[in-house]
């Protein structure tokens, strides 16, 4: 009987993954511990190794589909065993309504569609915005030499109403639909229509730029550039999280600019003694320290229930080469200035080589995000679900201040706090920014904390 | 004060036709030149040059035509009558251009053009002063040779237009540049019978080629016309006497009746006060422009050698068209991509498109496909079986982008490679076509076949 191979579990709210790659084919021998494929999470990227031995006998799943957790993607077993009946995979599980951990019990779960207390890569995406599932759309039905005018032409025959038995596509609705369509009309250079139809681009869709409109190269590249693709999971993460909380959470922004100057001389001090810190360390610093101050920014709600968190988990915002993870800084509150930077240093690290683990992404309480070096006046953040607040740190600029009556340069960086007018009023907010700037401009302060 | 709707400055192969253009679009036209009608390229440039080349081609055939049966000993060269020929070249086709001038009803201006502001230009010449006014302008005044300054101002030392106008041929040359033009003097040189050094710091003569094409030129220069080529080293010093020079290359000093300098061309703009109508050169002279020929000033338009873009007489008569019919409220195609390249060097090269150095560069895919003259009928009945023809072809959908000719009527042949490059036809339609037999164009087809491996003329591609 051959082993069935299940899509793995890699992270405690994944239920669904994308397959990247086949490592091995059909036939090919597998030992135990081979990396058979990787799969594409909503989170990370992982090999998935096999725990049989045996030859690769079928493949279920092939590269792009996307399966739930548990399904089953291909046979292993010895040449010739029967293959048991592929049961289609089951459908992705109805989303459960996640009680957070430290939310009250009394939370109404089924009346809290919001998932709650976890990061913004974390929550599993509903079915609905599931990308490509490993079937194709329900296939038309087109018969062959329909099929083959449509793909001589260069045209695409999916919106043709066929005549044929069952809607069926034939050759001479493929006809119709080129003369109704002016096709006739087309002029389009020979190798534009050979990269037409190798690209699958609808001709009578592209307009021509050439003399007479004729369609040359450029147009179909031009043409394959727009094609709508599906994005990458993680886009398609961000898309619907980001969507979720800025059009749930009602979002205001306190902005105070921050005198570091200070700071920035006790760094240099600091560091020509060896000391490692950067000034996002001191800013993380500051922030979990004020976070304890001012527990509503740590807290989350759905709008019924508020839950306030008794440990700070920090997330940092960190910007990848085609979107952004956020790994969370457990129990930041515990952790002196020279813990947060190695956990942060190395949380950051593993997030640009894609190397985070999914828990390592989940359970954040507050988040960061910096730009402070890409030289921006100012911005605001979008609060990742199920927190209250985010901050947002931009560049530090020599800047004219007027102090003790005079003007004087100096190097100044802005906050602001997005908050979550559920939970946080705006004298909090003001609150809690000033706060946050207090520390970071008392010199005193890190030399005692360093 | 006369007013025009266009007024063009310079009539060089860029000027003349973009003023033409502009009259058959109905502007009242007017064209200013101080020099020669015709420009640099009429008058010292493609076409003398051809017309003296034309001469010596023919000598250099019929000297090796013995092997086709003809002989014709003694071939003497009359450079006096040759230089005649060349003159009464000139001299015919700048008629043609004036009296098209006259027929399209462009008012033709003598004399420096000058802008006193934007929209006004005085022109300055033998028969006195006058200003005119300009809706638009189109400023085509070219290039000239550029002669670097450690070189001594002696009469030995001289580019390429005080070469054409030569009495007489030297009988020692010495070439400084490998480019196309140095390369087609030497040639021309050294079938008429001078002895020839070519000296090009690069580390090879004609870089704009790919390095099949350039060897099997080289090769011939050198073997064949006995052409001296000395490369990766640049001309060091000059001693200029009354009767000639010493050339200092390296270690060595080289004896010269004549040191002729085709180190490239700079722009003109002497006279011309652009900065008056708000037009700035930039830092090389160049009067930039965009993709259709639009200076950052309004109404002035800058076309040719003078923009900085490829300096080639044919890409100025397209960008002149371009220019003229924008000027004229067409708002058209910009430039054209597809600029073609012909170089009359023995045997001659001709180049449209990529070149597979160019393709490799931009990390195209790309497959070639070659035919050598040593396998095609009419190229072996004429004795002229130097050379080859070849396609790039993108690897995926063999589109052709780029083709190269070297060898017999090569500078005709390319021609017909653009046509197909810009229909964007592919290598398997090119190799479809029947071509008709013999000829010379046969090889385009076998080449077009050998992009796929499939040309059954040559052997089979080794694996």
């Amino acid at each position: 009987m051959p082993h069935a191979i299940v899509m793995p579990k890699p992270g405690q709210f994944t239920e669904e993954c994308t397959i990247l790659r086949w490592l091995k084919k059909e036939g090919d021998p597998v030992a135990k511990g081979d990396v058979l494929f990787e799969i594409e999470t909503d989170k990370a990227n992982m090999e998935v190794e096999s725990f049989f031995e045996g030859t690769l006998l079928k493949i279920l799943v092939p590269v792009g589909g996307t399966v739930p957790v548990q399904a089953t993607v291909a046979f292993v077993g010895q040449p010739g065993e029967a293959i048991p009946a592929v049961v289609a995979p089951p459908p992705p599980p109805p989303k459960p309504a996640e009680t957070p951990a430290v939310s009250p019990a009394a939370a109404p779960a089924a009346a809290a569609p919001v998932p709650a207390a976890v990061p913004l890569l974390a929550t599993p995406i509903p079915a609905s915005v599931a990308p490509s599932s490993p079937t194709a759309p329900a296939a038309q039905k087109i018969s062959p030499r329909a099929r083959r005018l449509s793909k001589e032409s260069a045209i695409d025959p999916s919106g043709i109403r066929g005549t044929g038995p069952g809607g069926r596509v034939l050759e001479k609705d493929v006809k119709a639909h080129l003369e109704q369509r002016g096709y006739a009309r087309i002029r389009i250079t020979l190798a534009a229509k050979e990269l037409a139809i190798a690209e699958k681009i609808d001709i009578l869709a592209v307009r021509g730029s050439g003399e007479g409109g004729r369609i040359g190269v450029e147009d179909i590249r031009r043409a394959v550039d727009e094609k709508p693709k599906v994005m990458s999971r993680m886009r398609q993460v961000i898309a619907q999280r980001l969507t979720q909380s800025f059009t749930s959470t009602p979002h205001f922004f306190v902005t105070v600019p921050v005198d570091m100057t200070d700071l920035i001389a006790l760094r240099r001090e600091m560091k020509d003694r060896g000391a490692p810190y950067s000034v996002t360390d001191f800013i993380v610093q500051a922030v979990v320290l004020t976070l304890k101050e001012f527990p509503a920014f740590n807290s989350g709600t759905d709008g019924r229930s508020v839950w306030w968190r008794s440990k700070v988990n920090l997330g940092l915002a960190v910007s990848l080469e085609n979107g952004l993870v956020v790994p969370v800084v457990r129990d930041a509150d515990d952790l002196s200035l020279a813990e947060l930077h190695d956990r942060a240093a190395a949380l950051v690290g593993k997030a640009r080589d894609g190397k985070l683990a999914p828990d390592e992404m989940s359970g954040g309480t507050f988040t960061i995000s910096n730009m402070g070096m890409l030289d921006v006046e100012n911005f605001t953040a979008i609060i990742n679900p199920g927190e209250a607040g985010i901050l947002a740190v931009s560049s530090t600029r020599e800047t004219p201040v007027v102090r003790d009556g005079r003007i004087a340069i100096r190097s100044v960086m802005k906050i602001t706090v997005s908050a979550d007018h559920r939970v946080v009023d705006g004298s909090v907010a003001a609150g809690f920014v000033n706060a946050i700037r207090a520390k970071l401009e008392d010199a005193a302060l890190w030399r005692r904390l360093a | 004060m006369d007013s025009y709707d266009v007024v063009v400055i310079g009539a060089g192969p860029g000027g003349y036709p973009a003023a033409i253009r502009a009259a058959q679009l109905g502007a009242k036209t007017a064209i200013v030149e101080r020099e020669a009608w015709g420009g640099t390229c009429l008058n010292w440039g493609c076409i003398p040059t051809k017309a003296m080349i034309s001469a010596a081609d023919l000598a250099a055939h019929v000297r090796d035509a013995a092997a086709l049966g003809v002989r014709a000993d003694n071939v003497r060269i009359d450079y006096a009558a040759l230089l005649a020929h060349k003159q009464a070249t000139v001299s015919k086709l700048a008629g043609g251009i004036l009296s098209l001038l006259k027929a399209y009803g462009v008012t033709q201006l003598r004399g420096q053009a000058s802008f006193q502001t934007r929209d006004r230009i005085r022109v300055a010449g033998a028969d006195g002063e006058s200003t005119v006014r300009a809706s638009k302008v189109i400023v085509a005044t070219g290039s000239t040779s550029a002669v670097p300054g450690f070189l001594p101002k002696a009469p030995a030392v001289i580019e390429s237009r005080a070469f054409l106008d030569l009495a007489e041929l030297p009988a020692r040359l010495v070439v400084m540049g490998g480019g196309y033009i140095g390369c087609e003097l030497a040639c021309m040189a050294a079938m008429l019978g001078a002895k020839v050094t070519i000296v090009e710091m690069l580390e090879d003569v004609l870089m704009l080629l790919d390095a099949d094409a350039r060897r099997e030129v080289r090769r011939s220069m050198e073997q064949h016309l006995g052409i001296r080529i000395v490369t990766g080293r640049g001309v060091d010093s000059v001693d200029a006497g009354p009767a000639g020079a010493r050339v200092k290359v390296g270690d060595e000093w080289i004896e010269a009746d004549r040191l002729l300098v085709a180190v490239g061309r700079r722009p003109v703009t002497d006279g011309l006060h652009p900065e008056r109508a708000g037009l700035w050169p930039d830092e090389k002279g160049y009067l930039r422009a965009d993709g259709r020929n639009r200076t950052a000033v309004p109404g002035i338009y800058a076309i040719g050698d003078v923009n900085g873009g490829p300096q080639l007489a044919h890409a100025a008569t397209s960008q002149g068209t371009i220019a003229a019919e924008d000027a004229c409220g067409h708002r058209g195609k910009p430039n054209e991509a597809l600029v073609p390249g012909v170089i009359f060097t023995m045997p001659e090269v001709a180049l449209v498109g990529l070149t597979e150095a160019e393709a490799k560069a931009k990390g195209l895919a790309v497959k070639v496909g070659r035919f050598p003259f040593t396998a095609l009928g009419r190229a072996i009945a004429a004795g002229q079986t130097g050379g080859f023809v070849k396609w790039i072809a993108d690897a995926a959908g063999g589109q052709l982008l780029g083709a190269a000719a070297v060898g017999p009527r090569a500078t005709d042949l390319i021609s017909v490679a653009a046509v197909a490059i810009r229909a964007e036809l592919t290598a398997h339609e090119v190799g479809r076509t029947i071509h008709p037999h013999p000829t010379f164009g046969e090889a385009w087809m076998e080449a077009a076949h050998a992009v796929s491996g499939e040309c059954g003329h040559l052997p089979p591609p080794r694996r």
